[in-house]
């Protein structure tokens, strides 16, 4: 039998960059296969040219012993491929069926009237056959990410799908519901179905995938069976040399009260309550990590605290004075480091070379700016430097921001908020995107920081880091902590069951009060 | 228009708006004046056909031009009328027709020049007005309106100070510094408006300078018929400011309404205001939030502040297009104010909001202005025709300006989330792959 993709000797050429670069794949009928790598490693790239939304320099791409020639994404789904993007593409209003049937809907009146019954009907067919547990008549907005997830992958099949391509699957749910969904690959292989899915996770890859082929700077560097590889030897491939798997944090006792948060509530852009009544407090030389789903609250407590965002009650003392009302540029000057969740809005003015970003916050303080005017010399060393010391690439400090990839955009903004000197590092997703071997040495720089008695306030999704990084693990859900426990001994498991609002019984709680010597208001479980 | 640089373009993308617009976004400068060359020859190829069309539908008693083997006359002839467009409008420094490549009685300071300088002049502080604020992310439509204010303004100031000082040439700078003053003052004051509504009332400033400039029109206009028009003036206009506090022509003849001095002012605005937004913290902040808002806020900038900031400071420099426009041109406040404030616009995408480009750009439209006036006395070819020509031209230099800035509005290029983005960070590739994708499945 024909594998149901092949990807042949497949080339993918931008002006100045080779994105994939000779790739072969083949992924078997009934499979489901990880696609590994870094950020930057050329793995969506791949999965474009398979979608059709690139065409291939060179190669070709061969569905079960065909090959073909895409010109748009419709070719590649009249073949019979799925894609799911990372960002779900569904109208929040309308139903389930609604959402699936949506631009091939079957018709009625010759065509004017859409068959609400055929489609519904259809759709309740599909999600049945497959087990999926959604209601065809609930709304998006009411329902929850792992279910709009299935609705998304409804949506696939319905078109025919039989390779789903799936981006990043797991990056927007709680850990019970990627169990759910390795669930979901099961029923969809059981019957035939192909999936393809991305990721740079290498637990995930593991669990999930029978074959995995792993990507690095745009070459497959081997396709292996999850049965027959370690942890170890993925990391190893993916990174191209041995790498640590933790990060290690040693005791150390918290000094005075930086960062004092009480009864904050802070609303989103729509004016739906974000963040509600959170009280923690964040000592000198110690890391607070704030793990959760993305989208509880977390992106409004960061702006509450770093200034670019009102809280509408509550108070925030730094370094014993409360900041409320007071300015961003006030907290900047007053010491405050902050890495923005995302490097492209805020973090870094994209069409601006390294020079130009690297004094983005000091831009009225001395050495930059003297007697009015801005010192473009002092702010090229300062570029140079942090271009140096935390080996972004290319080393060119004329570079604009826009030309560098994700990996050394998000180096450059944290070593220029790390070499701000700062008393309080605000950091979110501080090494997204990141590769291994430099996340490595961010984590070990934030824990020098932390050596030196700044206080860090850590949010992330990566559930290693904030383990192995803090001294804290306040997990956030709607908007408040529904635990802060001790990263040294909390399981996946009970995290897990925090990032889904619920509460853990006493004990963990108190292990983490212990902890905290006596600083855990969060914990008001 | 060569392809080169976008010629691996990667995006199958299925919007042919995006298709459109996503090159013109990623242009170099140098790209971009090749782009303004071959724009100006291909409107003069396109202006020929029209020339020659509407010259044989007019009708003439003697042919311009006839067309050799057909023996087919035409009323006029399109080498003679661009020749006389641009050579006329710097006064013939070109000996066409004649021997010798250079007319040897050319003088720089003869009429025709003048006139072209002097809108030049005038043109490059409305250029300028436009820039500021677009490089801070705001679309200064009012520019028109704070000239006519500041024009008011200075007129006024100089009309009341004049008799507390005594006649003469040092009373004369005093005069036309202090008329200046008022003018930026007026005008910065009608551009702070806008500035303020959109700040604190996000109120569009688009829809608010429009706004504004029919309520300085017809405010100044009620002003002056009321109250400080002219004893016995037949038009609606104030009395003259003194002769010795208008700014004195020199060189050029007094008809031509150009002051050296004024033109010079013009170049040191531009080095001050190119000064300003490359080598100033203020210039960061203001350059910054009109390229990414939301990093500014992130590095500090108070926006509000900002936006009122940039507007105060484009409406001053309008401002002082008016204070100029009184002082050099008019010698007093009337109601027929051109439209330099709207022509300002164009300058200004023409130039890509850089300070630098408005002057070369001024000088196109002072140019076009110049030689339109000439060919009205030189040829039969009627003023409307030659507003076609002129038209033309501005249309085809500007268009390329103007799909690159709608192309980085919304975000196309490398800039945003499309385009070259996809070769280094995967990052962006998901987030296109996620539009288009979008795009694809509806």
């Amino acid at each position: 039998m024909n594998p149901a993709v092949h990807l042949d000797g497949i080339t993918k050429r931008f002006p100045g960059v080779v994105a994939n670069d000779d790739v072969d794949l083949t992924v078997e009928r009934g499979s489901v296969h990880a696609l590994l790598g870094e950020n930057g490693a050329g793995k969506t790239t791949l999965m474009n040219v398979l979608y059709g939304l690139y065409e291939p320099t060179e190669g070709t791409v061969v569905l079960d012993g065909e090959p073909q020639s895409f010109d748009s994404p419709r070719d590649a789904i009249d073949a019979g491929i799925g894609m799911i993007h990372q960002h779900f593409m569904l109208v929040d209003p309308m139903t389930v069926w609604e959402n699936v049937v949506l631009g091939n809907e079957p018709r009625t009146w010759g065509g004017l009237r859409v068959d609400e019954t055929a489609a519904r009907d259809a759709v309740t067919e599909l999600s049945e056959r497959y087990g999926f547990d959604v209601d065809p008549d609930a709304t998006i907005a009411d329902i929850s990410v792992g279910e709009q997830q299935r609705v998304e992958i409804l949506k696939a099949l319905y078109r025919g799908a039989d390779v789903l391509i799936m981006d990043e699957p797991t990056a927007v749910l709680t850990p019970q519901e990627v169990e759910e969904l390795y669930g979901v690959f099961e029923e969809l292989t059981d019957q035939g179905k192909t999936i393809i899915f991305i990721s740079h996770k290498l637990g995930e890859a593991l669990s999930a995938a029978d074959d995995i082929t792993v990507l690095r700077d745009g070459l497959n560097v081997g396709t292996v069976s999850a049965a027959d590889v370690t942890r170890e030897d993925l990391a190893e491939m993916m990174v191209g040399r041995e790498v640590l798997m933790e990060p290690a944090a040693s005791p150390q006792p918290p000094g005075d009260s930086v960062l004092e948060v009480t009864g904050l509530c802070v609303d989103d852009d729509r004016g739906v309550e974000a963040v509600s009544d959170l009280s923690f407090e964040l000592r000198a030389g110690e890391v607070l990590g704030v793990a959760g789903v993305d989208g509880n609250g977390q992106s409004q407590l960061v702006e509450a605290v770093t200034g670019l965002r009102s809280a509408t009650a509550g108070e925030i003392r730094y370094r014993g004075e409360s900041i409320r009302g007071t300015t961003r540029r006030e907290r900047i000057d007053g010491g405050m480091a902050f890495i923005p969740e995302d490097r492209h809005e805020r973090g870094l003015v994209m069409s601006y070379d390294l020079t130009e970003n690297g004094i983005l916050g000091s831009q009225h303080d001395p050495p930059f700016a003297r007697g009015g005017r801005l010192d473009w010399r002092a702010s090229r060393d300062h570029a140079e430097s942090v271009i140096e010391q935390y080996d972004v690439r290319p080393p060119d400090a004329e570079a604009t921001a826009e030309s560098l990839s994700g990996g050394n955009q998000q180096k450059f903004i944290v070593g220029r908020e790390f070499e701000r000197d700062p008393d309080l590092v605000v950091a979110m997703h501080p090494t997204r995107g990141v590769d291994i071997g430099s996340t490595e040495f961010l984590h070990d720089r934030l824990l020098d920081l932390r050596a030196e008695g700044k206080a860090v306030l850590l949010v992330s999704s990566k559930l290693d880091e904030v383990q192995g990084l803090s001294d804290r693990l306040a997990v956030m859900h709607e908007g408040s902590f529904s635990g802060v426990v001790d990263p040294a001994t909390v399981t996946e498991e009970e995290i897990g069951l925090l990032m889904a609002g619920e509460r853990l019984d006493d004990g963990s709680v108190e292990r983490a009060a212990v902890h905290d010597d006596g600083a855990g208001e969060g914990a008001d479980a | 228009m060569s392809d080169s640089d976008s010629g691996g373009e990667p995006d199958r993308t299925p919007s042919l708006a995006r298709r459109v617009l996503a090159p013109f976004a990623d242009r170099s400068v140098a790209e971009r004046l090749v782009i303004s060359l071959a724009a100006i020859v291909l409107s003069i190829a396109v202006g020929f056909v029209i020339v020659l069309v509407s010259g044989r539908v007019a009708e003439c008693s003697t042919a311009a031009w006839t067309m050799p083997a057909t023996g087919m006359g035409f009323c006029y002839d399109p080498v003679e009328v661009y020749v006389v467009l641009f050579n006329g409008a710097l006064g013939y420094p070109f000996a066409v027709g004649e021997p010798g490549l250079l007319n040897p009685n050319w003088s720089p300071f003869n009429l025709s020049f003048g006139l072209t300088l002097s809108e030049t002049t005038l043109l490059i502080f409305t250029g300028l007005s436009v820039a500021v604020a677009f490089r801070a992310g705001l679309f200064n439509i009012g520019t028109q309106g704070q000239l006519v204010v500041g024009a008011l303004a200075t007129a006024l100031t100089v009309i009341a100070a004049a008799p507390l000082l005594p006649d003469g040439p040092i009373a004369g700078v005093v005069l036309i510094l202090v008329g200046t003053a008022a003018g930026a003052v007026g005008g910065g004051f009608w551009g702070a408006i806008p500035g303020a509504l959109k700040a604190y009332a996000d109120a569009n400033e688009v829809i608010t300078t429009i706004m504004l400039n029919f309520v300085a029109a017809n405010v100044a206009y009620v002003l002056v018929l009321e109250v400080f028009r002219a004893e016995g003036s037949s038009v609606v206009a104030t009395r003259y400011v003194p002769e010795y506090a208008q700014i004195r022509p020199w060189l050029f003849s007094a008809s031509s309404d150009f002051a050296l001095v004024a033109l010079a002012a013009g170049v040191a605005c531009i080095a001050g205001l190119y000064y300003l937004l490359e080598h100033t913290p203020f210039g960061y902040d203001l350059r910054t939030s009109g390229v990414q808002a939301a990093a500014a806020e992130y590095g500090g900038v108070n926006a509000k502040l900002t936006t009122v900031r940039a507007m105060t400071l484009s409406g001053a420099i309008g401002g002082i297009g008016g204070s100029v426009w009184v002082l050099m041109s008019e010698g007093r406040w009337m109601a027929s104010v051109p439209d330099l404030g709207f022509d300002g616009i164009t300058v200004s995408i023409l130039a890509g909001n850089n300070p630098i480009g408005v002057l070369p750009a001024a000088f196109l439209f002072g140019l076009l202005k110049g030689g339109a006036l000439e060919i009205g006395f030189q040829t039969d070819v009627p003023t409307e025709l030659v507003g076609v020509l002129r038209g033309l031209i501005i249309l085809f230099v500007a268009m390329p300006e103007f799909f690159r800035m709608i192309g980085r509005y919304a975000g196309m290029g490398s800039g945003g989330t499309g385009g070259v983005a996809s070769t280094a960070s995967e990052a962006e590739a998901d987030e296109a792959a996620g539009t288009e994708g979008g795009e694809a499945d509806a």
